[in-house]
């Protein structure tokens, strides 16, 4: 080897990782008149061992400085973006009015959750002793906060001319299916910092987030919605830093101490349960919700979870991670859930926040190619039977309100997979009183932390209690939910957006 | 047509086919580029094109902006080369890593010997020295044979004028089958190296575990020459696995170093022993005669693998069972024609194995 060579050596700039080290590593300091266990003081109490932080391989290497210069970029090209979108009408160039009710389910359902990921690392990121955590979790709590912020600003093009947009802050904590998602976060973020980490950057951001974006932004695409497409993938670019995290995450618990493998297991089957029940709200928005279908449920999960997953799955097995508890009851599961819930909502559609509807008839005969085993057999003809009596006049909402499951907050829809005309019920007594459940997933996770879960907000529980006003369901829509009512609600046929929609298309 | 991409600053070079992303080609050639979503939405495979022309692809405006277009930056997932290339990934360099520059070389056949019933030892004097890192691997420009074959090199690198090879032939491969059949003492062969990132961690000071199969000693008994000869105080232990005891080569080789130095250790592992072999040692397969050996503990330890992809695998997830990771387990996988044809989804779970 020559001189020079050597030379050029000494002479090298410092790598990305060296300058990120240095940047992080010396932002901590030794506790010299304090212990470090009272400043750190939830690190332990989950049985989670951490023998040497300096372990925890930094899983991006971005200065903050670079952060605010990329971050400032994105910002410009998505607002003269969004700008455009305003300035052309962009909500005209929609496929279907229709369509514009999966974006209200995507604002009051998803968009609050950005800002609970947002405060939920905010708090983690004080958590930790090592400072490589730290960091990392501050920065994905800015870009979550960034994200809440685009979507709102996104979808404000659509609150101008349609219905059901005006009060997502209020209702996504008090509306019946909203809470299915809010207390998903609240669990999460009333859990120790390490179970927050899997649950959200791991189980959440990592093995199912494709699950969450790829159908909404490419739903979007299919559908001429430019600006949700915009902020779909100015968010999606922050995505990379997020699924490193819950990546390194998981291999660090795994790697620091054995005792941490068995708790893992434990977190990623209740994380991925409760993520697949999660997302049963995105298999009915790409069923029924978009007009122009991009792939149907059932083939979004063999892409995105059977396949992708499968890989992960086959490589955490080395550390002893097997797959998740119940991955092969959410296999058969695939076939029915989406036609399960859409049905639950066409029926309490006089108490949802967005437009119900029958399926054309062309769709019906995708979901019958899509769904051959079970289309046909199980729910095409409960579409045809709703299609009869709309056309006698005679729209059906059910009376009732839904019983809700303790754990996942879903009203009992889900059935048994080896009969699919029996609901699925379970229940169980604690302390005397009775908790009821959709499935053996969700009645596990209660009886791990009970005192957790009879907690719970159960939406229909208040609302028979009257803590949300009333005494009719009526003005609980209206004084406590803050809809718009007969606006809002209630089928798209007939409705106001529907009324404006064909009066600026000419039709009649 | 296929380009050849070179990724610094590791300086592993890969084939990439018409069409192909230089993701897709890197992670077929057993090459590690950081990856999350790979269809060129999230940016982390952002890498930086030193030379050459390449095709952005689908690169999303927001994981690949303009000004980071305008510097030369490409999402490997969907980067498509139009001329050969330099790229340079956020990967790091191993601080053991010599960086010796690979170069041509004349190997003139010195000698062929039997190793096995179906491998060989072939030695070959250089045309000149070559500077290597015990461990890594050469490539053989064979004559009629398409391609480049790739051998690792089994001599320590202080023979720096000659190369032992052992080779298996693989049945139906041109490569080995040139190699057994027609190659003669005195043949003059093509020759470049040396490449690979599989050498030596000499800066750790963990006691050493080689597990080695078939053919996949030769890395292993170069490194374990070279320590020796350097005097290293530390434990090493070789587990070779071999069918039966005719396939179980160069033993008396390392019988004799375990007798003479105290800290090195030889545990041989016949998975499948002849009703005549009379074999006395560990009868299954050699990562579990790791296993027994350790009693299912690896931590604490620096391991070497090399071998056929199922043996390397089996030793990865015995390793790891045994709570030693990524960061100590170091590989070479013995790919042939006949490990090409199966596909699978992998995750960006590990980075190297």
């Amino acid at each position: 080897m020559n001189k020079n060579k050597v030379t050029t050596m000494a002479a090298k700039k410092l790598s990305l990782k060296e300058k990120y080290s240095l940047l992080t590593r010396d932002l901590d300091w030794e506790f010299s008149y304090q212990d470090r266990k009272d400043a750190f003081p939830m690190e332990e109490f989950e049985g989670i061992k951490i023998t040497d932080w300096s372990k925890w391989e930094d899983p991006f290497r971005l200065t903050m400085d670079a952060y605010w210069k990329y971050q400032a970029e994105k910002e410009k090209k998505l607002y003269a973006i969004l700008d455009a979108f305003a300035q052309n009408n962009g909500h005209l160039n929609v496929s279907d009015p229709r369509y514009v009710n999966a974006i209200k389910l995507f604002l009051t359902g998803i968009s609050p959750q950005e800002y609970q990921a947002h405060q939920g690392f905010a708090h983690i990121g004080r958590q930790y002793g090592g400072v490589g955590a730290r960091i990392a979790c501050q920065m994905q709590s800015i870009d979550e906060l960034r994200h809440v912020q685009t979507q709102v600003h996104a979808m404000s093009q659509f609150n101008k001319y349609f219905d059901g947009f005006q009060s997502w802050s209020n209702m996504q904590d008090r509306v019946w299916y909203l809470s299915v998602p809010t207390s998903f976060f609240h669990d999460a973020r009333s859990a120790g910092p390490f179970e927050f980490l899997v649950a959200i950057g791991f189980s959440f951001e990592y093995v199912l987030t494709n699950l969450l974006f790829v159908p909404f932004m490419s739903g979007a695409a299919y559908n001429g919605d430019m600006a949700t497409v915009t902020f779909g993938f100015s968010a999606q670019s922050d995505e990379a830093r997020h699924m490193t995290l819950g990546l390194e995450v998981i291999k660090f618990l795994l790697e620091q101490h054995e005792d941490n493998v068995p708790i893992v297991q434990k977190w990623i089957d209740k994380w991925f349960w409760r993520g697949t029940r999660l997302l049963t709200l995105v298999g009915m928005m790409m069923d029924y919700m978009l007009p122009n279908k991009v792939m149907s449920w059932k083939e979004a999960w063999e892409v995105y979870f059977e396949e992708a997953g499968g890989a992960l799955f086959k490589d955490l097995a080395r550390y002893g991670i097997t797959m998740p508890k119940y991955a092969a009851l959410v296999e058969k599961e695939k076939e029915h859930i989406s036609h399960q819930a859409w049905w639950t909502f066409y029926t309490h559609g006089h108490a949802t926040g967005f437009h119900t509807w029958i399926p054309t008839d062309e769709e019906l005969d995708w979901l019958s190619e899509k769904y051959p085993e079970t289309f046909d057999k199980y729910y095409r003809p409960r579409w045809e039977m709703a299609k009869k009596l709309e056309a006698e006049g005679k729209r059906f909402y059910t009376k009732a309100l839904p019983q809700l499951c303790t754990t996942c907050q879903i009203p009992m829809l889900f059935t048994e997979m080896d009969d699919p005309t029996q609901i699925a019920y379970r229940d169980t007594v604690y302390n005397g009183d009775r908790y009821h459940f959709c499935s053996d997933g969700c009645k596990d996770i209660f009886h791990d932390e009970p005192e957790k879960y009879v907690q719970s907000w159960l939406p229909v529980h208040q609302i028979l209690q009257g803590n949300c006003g009333g005494p009719g369901v009526e003005q609980v829509l209206s004084d406590y939910y803050h809809f718009n009512v007969g606006a809002d609600n209630m089928d798209m046929k007939g409705s106001p957006d529907e009324k404006r929609w064909k009066q600026w298309k000419g039709v009649a | 047509m296929t380009y050849e991409v070179t990724i610094e600053p590791t300086g592993d070079v890969i084939e990439v086919e018409e069409g192909q992303t230089i993701l897709d080609a890197a992670l077929r050639q057993g090459v590690w580029l950081p990856f999350a979503c790979g269809h060129g939405t999230c940016a982390t495979c952002k890498c930086q094109v030193v030379e050459g022309d390449v095709e952005i692809g689908n690169a999303s405006p927001f994981a690949l902006m303009d000004m980071e277009r305008e510097e030369g930056k490409i999402l490997a997932c969907c980067a498509i080369p139009e001329s050969d290339l330099v790229i340079e990934a956020d990967i790091d360099v191993d601080p053991d890593f010599a960086g010796y520059p690979v170069q041509d070389y004349r190997a003139t056949v010195r000698e062929i010997r039997d190793l096995s019933p179906t491998i060989k030892g072939i030695v070959f004097d250089l045309d000149g020295e070559m500077a290597f890192q015990a461990g890594q691997y050469i490539n053989l420009q064979l004559p009629g044979v398409e391609g480049s074959r790739a051998f690792s090199l089994a001599n320590k690198p202080s023979d720096n004028t000659r190369m032992e090879l052992h080779v298996r032939l693989v049945p139906g491969g041109a490569g080995t089958t040139y190699l057994h059949e027609q190659l003669n003492v005195g043949d003059t062969i093509d020759a470049s190296g040396p490449y690979g990132q599989f050498f030596t961690r000499k800066s750790d000071t963990k006691d050493v575990i080689f597990i080695a199969g078939g053919s996949g000693l030769s890395s292993p008994q170069a490194m374990i020459l070279e320590m020796i000869e350097e005097g290293d105080q530390r434990q090493i232990y070789l587990f070779q696995g071999a069918r039966n005891v005719a396939e179980l080569y160069n033993r008396e080789l390392f019988e004799e170093l375990a007798s003479t130095h105290e800290n090195f250790h030889y545990i041989p592992a016949l998975n499948a022993p002849e009703p005549g072999d009379d074999w006395q040692g560990f009868t299954g397969f050699v990562h579990d005669a790791a296993n027994s050996y350790f009693d299912g503990r690896f931590d604490g330890h620096k391991a070497y693998l090399c071998g056929p992809p199922p043996m390397i695998d089996a030793a990865i997830t015995t390793l790891m069972q045994g709570r030693l990771f990524e960061r100590d387990i170091h590989m070479e996988r013995f790919y042939t024609a006949a490990d090409g044809g199966e596909e699978s989804t992998r995750s960006a779970l590990f980075k190297r194995i």
